[in-house]
């Protein structure tokens, strides 16, 4: 008898043993599960590309808060991606050196297409959680996907935006709007400016009445450009910029009087910038920025499980910056999370198993961090329709939410925007 | 936007009117820059891909001073000339020195190393961020017309027609100045004729530097100060030093006003997106048919080569 229990005693200690090693096998960093983050650290695209950063660490944090992902650490490999050149060899990098099987990133439509064309050619998972670039979702890889909306969506919301609130508010027709378009000339700007134009005209009927592009890096003098767009004296100004030029072309705006009824921009960048605010202070007054959920949003608005998340994150970000979620954070960290679900349900990062994971999600709009859905299409972009966004109004020195009008306790003001110095 | 709007008269000369003081005070901006790069370039030979740099630094300087102790840009100007000479004077002893003499691969490289290197020194001790100062008169808009114009770029202005000609005469009229043109001449017979050719190069680097400091400090309240800013207006220095004539002066004035014409006329009647093909086939074109720059001596481009 007391041989049969140390027997049995014995085995099961062995048996244990083996389990243990062949787990340890199967994950060699014991515990942990790690994947690259590609980010513009350096380079004009720092600023933005460290808030992103920032977003997941937060969200990183509290899921490992909460058991990790597949019942592991979650664990990061950063790569610095100033440009697309770095934004390959850095994906490269973290594949063969690092070993991850999933890369996220990069925030900059400048960087996506570079970023997951390399880790396409690994056949390693790449997940965009911020740029825009309509091309990235049309070049049939099966291993890309992005949660963010596309460009085309953020030009389909700023119509939907000027046609459905502000033309009543101006007390015009949509088709009597006369509206202007200034927009630098990367994938991210034309791809919203383009995708704008088209709904403008062809939906609504708008009068385009100027179009412009420029290089954001090179920049220097908006003269000529307000000059000529004064002369053809827009209602609305659909300006889709990066930071150092929505702040230049702002001030001499406010220089040379160029008085036009709304401006409209969309991204986290630009407009949609901490740094917008903190270079005009009180002057930044107006502009709307479509973006994440801002100060006045009605969080009850969301769907139970979305609230409580989205309660989470905003505190994880307030504690952690001691400031209210910036449209940076909340693109990584809602991103993230969402990796987060697919990694769970699919148990594994093998592509196809992932694929299919990712295309059976169907989640609606106010589930997730906020207030996203999820519904992929078969080239991996999450369903425009289902990425909720908000347009944000620049309110006595900060961003707030102000429309749709059922996710906000706040009200657009300034329209149509007065003369310069009375916007206070 | 296709075209611009049909225009009477009184607006043709209000639009006229704007284009012209913005071509102004736009090319002054760039003279600014391109002063202290005509020099280092025109007389020590050196490609300084670093100078955008040294900008940047002046505007973190002016930045600093004025969030942290309110000293306004124009005080701290005063200030910024002789801290950027001996910022200038390091530099060579460290860096240029070693290059001098070395073949333009080489002093292209360090250039671009040091720029490197300057930009990610900045974006660790200041973050990427875009910050921007505002002084009272970065605030204030000064109307002749209908032409309207903020008042720190009219500085600005004034401040680099007087550089520049102070940097003229300088170099014209005194025996410094005599000495570095002797050795831009012909560094080889300088130094047979007694000159420390070594010390005219660190003066005329550091003299480059000072100028670029200044500004920096200049155009602060009129751009954001962040890693990169220096690179937005590097190349145009490049274009304006080569259209001027090397270490041409006045050229360097009359360049810039040149490139800062075809941007914003070119930009006004075509669109903002080809000022950069304007100014470029400008530069191509002089290169090609005028390899001294349009003001400079002919055959000055192969000296010291």
């Amino acid at each position: 008898m007391r041989h049969r229990v140390v027997g049995v005693t014995a085995s099961l200690l062995v048996l244990s043993v083996v389990v243990l090693l062949s787990g340890s096998q199967a994950q060699p960093l014991a515990g942990e599960y790690k994947i690259g983050v590609l980010e513009p650290l350096t380079g004009p695209l720092a600023g933005e590309g460290k808030r992103h950063l920032e977003g997941f660490e937060i969200v990183r944090d509290m899921i490992n808060e909460r058991g990790g992902v597949m019942g592991k650490r979650l664990v990061f490999a950063v790569g610095d991606a100033p440009d697309p050149t770095a934004a390959a060899s850095e994906a490269n990098r973290l594949i063969t050196r690092e070993g991850v099987k999933i890369i996220t990133g990069t925030f900059s439509s400048t960087l996506c297409g570079a970023a997951s064309e390399a880790a396409a050619r690994h056949n390693v998972i790449y997940w965009e959680t911020s740029c825009v670039d309509p091309r990235f979702s049309k070049r049939n890889l099966k291993t890309a996907f992005r949660t963010e909306i596309d460009a085309t969506g953020f030009g389909w919301y700023n119509v939907e935006f000027i046609a459905k609130h502000l033309a009543p508010r101006l007390n015009l027709r949509p088709n009597q709007l006369k509206i202007a378009f200034l927009s630098e000339d990367s994938s991210y700007g034309q791809g919203v400016t383009e995708s704008a134009r088209q709904r403008a005209k062809q939906e609504f009927g708008m009068q385009e009445v100027g179009l412009e592009y420029y290089n954001f890096r090179t920049i220097n003098d908006f003269t000529p450009v307000i000059v000529k767009f004064k002369q053809a004296n827009p209602d609305v100004l659909h300006h889709v910029a990066y930071n150092n030029d929505a702040i230049l072309f702002w001030r001499q705006a406010r220089e040379q009087s160029f008085l036009f009824k709304a401006l409209v921009h969309a991204g986290a960048t630009g407009y949609g910038s901490p740094d917008f605010g903190k270079a005009h202070g009180a002057d930044a007054n107006g502009p709307f920025a479509l973006l994440e959920p801002g100060p006045g949003f009605r969080i009850e608005s969301l769907r139970p499980e979305g609230r409580k998340l989205e309660q989470e994150y905003r505190e994880a970000v307030q504690k952690r910056t001691g400031s209210y979620p910036q449209g940076g954070h909340q693109l990584a960290g809602g991103g993230l999370w969402l990796l987060k679900l697919v990694l769970d349900r699919a148990r594994t990062d093998d592509p196809e198993t992932f694929r299919k994971t990712v295309l059976s999600l169907d989640l609606p709009v106010g589930s997730m961090i906020n207030g996203w859905g999820v519904k992929f299409s078969e080239v991996g972009q999450n369903a425009n329709e289902r990425v909720q966004h908000y347009m944000l109004q620049w309110q006595d020195g900060r961003l707030v939410t102000v429309w749709p009008e059922e996710f906000t306790t706040l009200r657009a003001k300034w329209i149509p925007l007065p003369a310069w110095g009375q916007r206070k | 936007m296709d075209s611009p709007a049909r225009l009477g008269p009184a607006e043709i000369i209000g639009v006229l009117a704007q284009l012209g003081v913005a071509t102004v005070l736009l090319g002054s901006i760039y003279a600014l820059i391109a002063v202290g790069l005509t020099l280092i370039f025109g007389i020590m030979r050196v490609v300084n891909f670093a100078h955008g740099e040294f900008l940047m630094l002046g505007m973190y300087l002016a930045f600093w001073s004025f969030t942290l102790w309110s000293i306004d840009p124009w005080f701290m100007v005063v200030v910024a000339i002789p801290l950027f000479f001996l910022i200038g004077l390091l530099t060579y002893a460290l860096v240029m020195r070693g290059i001098i003499h070395a073949s333009h691969n080489v002093q292209i490289f360090t250039t671009v190393g040091l720029s490197i290197a300057l930009q990610n020194l900045a974006l660790v001790l200041w973050t990427g961020d875009y910050q921007v100062l505002r002084p009272w008169h970065a605030a204030v808009v000064v109307r002749i017309g209908s032409a309207a114009f903020n008042l720190s770029q009219v500085v600005a202005f004034a401040a680099s027609m007087a550089l520049t000609l102070a940097l003229f005469a300088f170099m014209k009229w005194t025996a410094a100045g005599r000495v570095i043109r002797a050795t831009a001449q012909d560094g080889e017979a300088a130094t047979l004729m007694g000159i420390d050719t070594d010390r005219v190069y660190r003066v005329t680097f550091a003299i480059g530097i000072a100028c670029v400091g200044a500004a920096g400090v200049l155009v602060s309240p009129l751009y954001a100060a962040y890693p990169t800013a220096g690179l937005q207006f590097v190349l145009l220095a490049y274009v304006v030093v080569v259209l001027g004539g090397l270490g041409d002066m006045v050229g360097a004035l009359l360049g810039s006003l040149i490139v800062a014409g075809v941007e914003v006329v070119g930009s006004y009647f075509f669109g903002a997106a080809w000022k950069e093909v304007f100014y470029f086939v400008l530069f191509i074109a002089v290169l090609v048919f005028r390899p001294a720059g349009l003001f400079g001596q002919r055959g000055a481009e192969m000296l010291g080569a």
